[in-house]
């Protein structure tokens, strides 16, 4: 009995988040819903009510609930809901780190013209951090990163307009059970969020830069 | 994160950083990304018409001391190999000399990403081997 949640996959048998909280694997959920279910299997779980139980079954509850907390974190953001289902549907996103990958699995995932302006900004956003770690400012360079800046935040909520409709289409095939058009949108959704990851570490770098104020602004994450 | 010597070797001392002509008939480009950080990747290849031979070999990455690392490291076994000796390389070999930790296997599937797609670049503009490319896609 304690083997029914354990997994996030989508495994034969294994309880997915969306049946945690009896909800439809939809991209536009009911939300009052999710938060009663929250709250709801929240109280099952309570330590208290484990106190006096084994330490097996107190662990068991313990691993429960941080699954459950997993689990409303995922739904309740729609972008981390999206993501989840892509990877429940089989396309695993951000699962590069895996020996056995497909080679073919990313390719062209992410279009040329994006890769290529991502890498002039990345140009300009490095001259930029080298000018200010010498105390200078380029106007200049400065102005071309404020454009980009906005233009790439327009972008971003443009591709938002665009994934909000592919919500709506994907439940729309869910409920017809078209598994073609499922399939269309799928495709369509990974590549919207891998654009999407693009657009905002490029913005948070962006953003870094232009607020410099000394000491940081490089990129941490060696 | 504790970094292996080799990565932090490459790290502070990365191979080949730079570009190579675009344009030029001999020369392969690659621009590769990983959605999961946003990083990018572009290595190029200068390949000996005759002899296939990968003469010069050139990268610049934006990303993490791995992805550093695995591309210049790439940079440096593509050297003196033929395009189709090159094919051959292996993100798990990357891993494997860079003793990288499973989080950072993606960096490494960049540089074989970024391996494989300036030798598609240069086939292309070529038409070298039309045959040996599809199967490389
Ligand atoms: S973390 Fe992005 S390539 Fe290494």
């Amino acid at each position: 009995m304690q083997s029914h949640v354990q997994n996030s996959t989508a495994s034969d048998g294994e309880q997915t988040y969306f049946d945690m909280f009896s909800l439809p694997r939809k991209l536009t959920i009911d939300t009052a819903a999710l938060e009663r279910g929250f709250y709801k299997l929240s109280r099952q779980l309570h330590p208290d009510l484990y106190a006096r139980k084994s330490a097996a079954e107190q662990a068991w509850s313990l691993r429960q609930s941080s699954l459950l907390n997993d689990a409303y974190r995922t739904l309740k953001d729609p972008v981390a809901r999206t993501a989840y289902l892509l990877k429940l549907e089989g396309m695993r996103m951000e699962d590069e780190n895996t020996e056995n990958r497909d080679p073919r699995a990313k390719q062209n995932r992410v279009p040329a013209d994006l890769l290529e302006e991502v890498f002039e900004l990345n140009m300009q956003l490095e001259e930029m951090r080298a000018n200010l770690k010498m105390g200078e400012d380029d106007p200049a360079l400065r102005g071309d990163l404020e454009r980009a800046q906005v233009q790439f935040k327009a972008m971003l909520t443009s591709l938002d307009e665009d994934l909000r409709r592919a919500w709506a289409a994907w439940d729309a095939a869910m409920d017809a059970s078209d598994d073609a058009a499922k399939n269309e949108q799928k495709d369509a959704m990974v590549a919207m969020l891998d654009r999407r990851s693009y657009l905002r570490n490029l913005l948070r770098e962006v953003d870094g830069v232009l607020t410099w104020q000394g000491a940081v602004g490089e990129k941490a994450n060696i | 994160m504790a970094y292996s010597d080799k990565v932090i070797d490459h790290y502070n001392n990365p191979r080949n950083v730079g570009q190579l002509d675009k344009s030029s008939e001999s020369v392969g480009t690659g621009l590769v990304g990983a959605p999961e950080c946003g990083d990018v990747m572009r290595l190029q290849i200068r390949v000996n018409p005759e002899t296939q031979v990968i003469e010069e070999a050139k990268f610049k990455t934006f990303g993490c001391g791995s992805a550093i690392a695995s591309s210049s490291l790439a940079t440096e076994w593509v050297k003196g190999k033929t395009v189709s000796e090159a094919m051959e390389i292996k993100n798990t070999d990357i891993v494997k000399e860079l003793s990288l930790p499973p989080v950072k296997i993606h960096c490494s599937v960049l540089a074989e990403d970024a391996i494989r797609a300036a030798i598609g670049d240069w086939k292309k503009k070529n038409a070298v081997g039309e045959a040996a490319a599809v199967a490389a896609n």
